[in-house]
């Protein structure tokens, strides 16, 4: 009962956050001149009105799950990453060039395209934790940057020597992997593939992870006071790097998933456009970085999204009624965020608490 | 008289604060006001300040009497206070840090008109400031003077200065005092919350002494020295020691030459050699603040020194993480629980667990059950109110937190043992409890280095004592050389003259 009444409350903050959003999305559709119950009806069926609209918010939630996972991960043990959209362009593009040239049986080809696509996120992502390590630069400042690194480069690999040029328009993307090699969709004629199983299975592991294993215990601790973890025989360093790996891992991972399982190919800025990256981390900061959590946030916003295009569809209110909800969901999150920050700041004259959390040159740590 | 105090009593439920104190200030006089950590000065001042309310008595500016809802109240009667953590803007310019409040300018801000006051200002009082620059970039030095300038602004006769020196260097420490000594030439008059006596010594014309809350006495600085305003601060006689003497065998922790620069050009540590025994207790004694923080994080493995090496049981352990560090045999309470022993968030069995969760773990998981037996284990042997193991940490008092830890740290069963303030806020019982398994530790061949700022616990557990002052350490005492006399000497630098 004790633990139960724990997990509502820790549901309340995201609970009012996600009302108060569907509040402000009313007042936008009062001004763009809709009727509220309409829209939200519009909106409810466009993500869950048929069978085929639910799994098509399924197969957007796949990828927006495995980035909260990732930043899931990162955020508990105390670490920001913020970097998914470009380690998901890696892991995307990894798989869409390992789909392409490793020969084998195809579900042979899957696999390894995938776990490459892994491994070139979280490498990406394990980086940035070892420019906070070696030069104590911050890890929200480094993990966004890449970001740009990693798309542009991207861009550039599939606009000049990885190009496809057997089709007659310019877009700048792979060809098209064989079929052999995709993942295979759940249900015929749906949009849903087995990336969603992958992206479950996930959840259910960073749960356990974090809640049950010796290395959860000590991320957790060192997301709550990491000095109280150091103290206690933490090593920061190596959690945090392999922390990293995993949380870019599973961008990487989601990158992957999408390119084997929906768009069969790696084409230039079409997860950002998608803007999963974003999405994900916001529907971690959402739950807090709780998995479960997490994941039920990943499902919502994917709901909005797809809900979004209901509405455009079926009623003269924009799509952007979508974004608005999410805008204000944003809002929320950024005041809490700078209320701790603020908090944190107030602190500061305990120079050991500022300098692990924000990094200083001046410091020695032995860890 | 300007300012009388009188009777003041403060009580926070069943704790006494000030018990009956009289005080009292005249117009131009430097008077301070010396105790131990926790005498009550401090909340005499913030009663003064208006900070807190008195439980009772009067307080009389002019031979009037006076009532101070807030600080606000105090300031419009001439009462300004300078915190020993300063309270200023970092980001704006010392100029406008100085006026905040009485800002010049009727509905836009007056800059011009705020920095000719401020130059006015420290014209008048010659104390030297640059108006125009960034208070973030100052020298802390020169955030206090803004600190004092801004007190004057508000038009403060009497100031009261919490802790003055302690985070600013020697050379700034003697401008300070002429600075005090200057205005109060000039008329104001001054309220010295210190524990430094030599400070005291030099600037205050009278001394009044706290010690647990009530006034000892109040001395003219002329008639009394370093050594009588210790035994005042400290004053009770010591309970004779229940404990065997020690029988100290082999090396266990092993300091050489230990150095670490501190933030200012000061070193935090400064070639620290220092040995503790299998079967020894070896008390660090000091007013805090003077390098024990800096040394236990040292040998802990928490900060690198910049020089020496640190041996535990023979082996070269400089250098090494907490982890090998523990690993090589070394458990550590720690001199702020909520800092480095506790994760509020964390659950009492999580917090309860930090440093054995390898010993708990199998396949990789934590074994749920045997955590909670090991945690129940110690809730029931130092009667440890936790309600459910599964609260809150934030939620546990301090003292329970604290015997938390103890246990925790106790149940390592390392060959060598940092206490650091282990009976901090803790009631009598557990404190009883906590200096019992202390010493059964040390029967059992334990080595333990105790730092305190209790010098009676100090006293009651040590073998052995070294006393810290300024990141060195002032002298090394048997505890039956030791009495509180020469140690409060020593931890007030007094010793280090004649040395």
């Amino acid at each position: 009962m004790h633990k139960i009444g724990a997990w509502m409350l820790s549901l309340r903050g995201p609970l009012i956050a996600i009302a108060i959003g569907l509040l402000a999305g009313s007042i936008a559709i009062l001004v763009a001149g809709g009727s509220i119950a309409e829209t939200y009806t519009e909106m409810w069926k466009g993500a869950f009105g048929s069978f085929y609209f639910f799994t098509s918010t399924l197969s957007r939630a796949t990828p927006l799950i495995l980035v909260a996972m990732g930043a899931a991960v990162a955020f508990r043990s105390g670490f920001f990453n913020l970097g998914a959209e470009g380690q998901m362009a890696f892991g995307g593009l990894s798989a869409a060039l390992i789909g392409l040239h490793v020969p084998g049986p195809g579900w042979f080809v899957c696999i390894v395209a995938m776990l490459g696509g892994i491994v070139a996120g979280g490498l990406w992502s394990a980086m940035a934790g070892y420019f906070d390590v070696r030069f104590r630069v911050n890890l929200l400042i480094t993990t966004m940057l890449l970001n740009y690194i990693a798309s542009l480069f991207a861009g550039y690999l599939v606009t000049y020597p990885f190009k496809d040029k057997t089709g007659a328009g310019a877009m700048a993307q792979t060809q098209m992997l064989e079929h052999a090699v995709w993942l295979p969709k759940l249900f015929k004629g749906m949009t849903v593939h087995a990336g969603f199983i992958i992206a479950i299975a996930a959840v259910v592991i960073l749960y356990v992870y974090l809640a049950r294993s010796v290395k959860g215990y000590e991320a957790r601790m060192l997301g709550g006071n990491p000095l109280f973890a150091v103290y206690g025989g933490v090593r920061r360093t190596s959690l945090m790097l392999t922390t990293m790996f995993a949380s870019g891992g599973l961008a990487g991972l989601a990158g992957a998933a999408e390119v084997l399982g929906s768009q069969y190919r790696y084409i230039d800025g079409s997860f950002a456009s998608a803007d999963y990256a974003w999405t994900g981390i916001m529907a971690a900061l959402l739950a807090n970085g709780n998995p479960i959590g997490s994941a039920v946030g990943a499902f919502f916003l994917a709901a909005l999204q797809t809900g979004g295009m209901g509405v455009e569809l079926n009623t003269d209110v924009p799509l952007e009624i979508g974004s608005v909800i999410q805008a204000v969901l944003i809002l929320f999150i950024t005041v809490k965020f700078s209320w701790r920050f603020m908090r944190r700041k107030k602190r500061s004259d305990r120079r050991w608490i500022s300098c692990l959390i924000w990094p200083c040159s001046t410091r020695r740590f032995a860890s | 008289m300007l300012l009388e105090m009188e009777r003041i009593t403060k009580s926070y439920g069943s704790v006494i604060a000030n018990k009956g104190i009289d005080f009292n200030l005249k117009a131009g006089e430097v008077h301070a006001v010396v105790g131990e950590n926790g005498a009550g000065k401090t909340t005499l001042m913030r009663i003064l300040y208006g900070m807190e309310q008195a439980t009772s008595g009067t307080i009389k500016l002019n031979g009037r009497e006076a009532r101070f809802a807030d600080p606000k109240d105090a300031i419009g009667s001439g009462i300004g206070m300078v915190h020993q953590h300063f309270m200023l803007f970092p980001d704006f310019t010392v100029a406008e840090n100085i006026v905040i409040g009485r800002e010049p300018g009727a509905v836009r801000f007056d800059r011009k008109a705020a920095i000719e006051q401020v130059e006015a200002l420290s014209k008048t009082y010659g104390i030297r400031v640059d108006p125009r620059a960034k208070v973030g970039d100052c020298p802390l030095g020169v955030q206090q003077r803004v600190e004092i300038l801004k007190v004057l602004h508000q038009g403060a006769e009497i100031i009261i200065l919490d802790e003055p020196t302690g985070v600013l260097t020697p050379l700034e420490v003697g401008e300070l005092l002429e600075a005090i000594k200057k205005l109060a030439g000039m008329g104001k008059s001054f309220i010295l919350i210190t524990h430094k006596l030599n400070e005291v010594m030099s600037v205050a014309d009278r001394i009044t002494v706290l010690r647990d809350g009530e006034a000892t006495g109040t001395l003219n600085a002329s008639d009394t020295n370093v050594e009588e305003l210790s035994r005042l601060m400290v004053g009770r006689e010591l309970a004779p020691s229940t404990k065997k003497p020690a029988n100290p065998k082999a090396n266990v922790l092993d300091l050489r030459d230990l150095s670490l620069a501190g933030n200012g050009p000061e070193p935090a540590l400064s070639e620290i050699n220092l040995t503790v025994r299998e079967g020894e207790i070896v008390g660090v004694a000091g007013i805090s603040g003077n390098g024990q923080s800096e040394l236990i994080q040292s040998i802990a493995g928490l900060m690198k020194p910049d020089s020496g090496t640190i041996s535990l049981l023979g082996k070269d352990v400089t250098g090494s993480g907490a982890r090998a560090l523990r690993d090589a045999g070394l458990a550590h309470i720690p001199e702020d629980r909520y800092i480095w022993g506790a994760s509020k968030a964390a659950t009492v069995a999580e917090t309860g667990i930090m440093g054995h969760q390898n010993r708990l773990g199998r396949y990789g998981m934590l074994r749920g059950k045997a955590m909670k037996t090991l945690v129940s284990d110690w809730v029931k042997r130092f009667s440890i109110k936790a309600g459910s193991l599964d609260n809150k940490t934030q939620n546990l008092s301090g003292g329970n937190l604290q015997k938390l830890i103890v246990a925790r740290e106790l149940a390592q069963n390392t060959p060598f043992l940092i206490a650091a303030e282990p009976t901090r806020g803790v009631d009598i019982g557990a404190m009883e409890t906590i200096h019992e398994e202390l010493l059964k530790r040390r029967a059992e061949g334990g080595a333990i280095l105790l730092v305190s700022s209790e010098l009676s616990e100090i006293l009651k557990l040590s073998d052995r004592i070294v006393v810290m002052y300024e990141g060195s350490i002032a002298g090394e005492l048997r505890v039956d050389e030791a009495s509180e006399d020469k140690l409060s000497l020593l931890m007030a630098g007094g010793g280090v003259r004649h040395a």
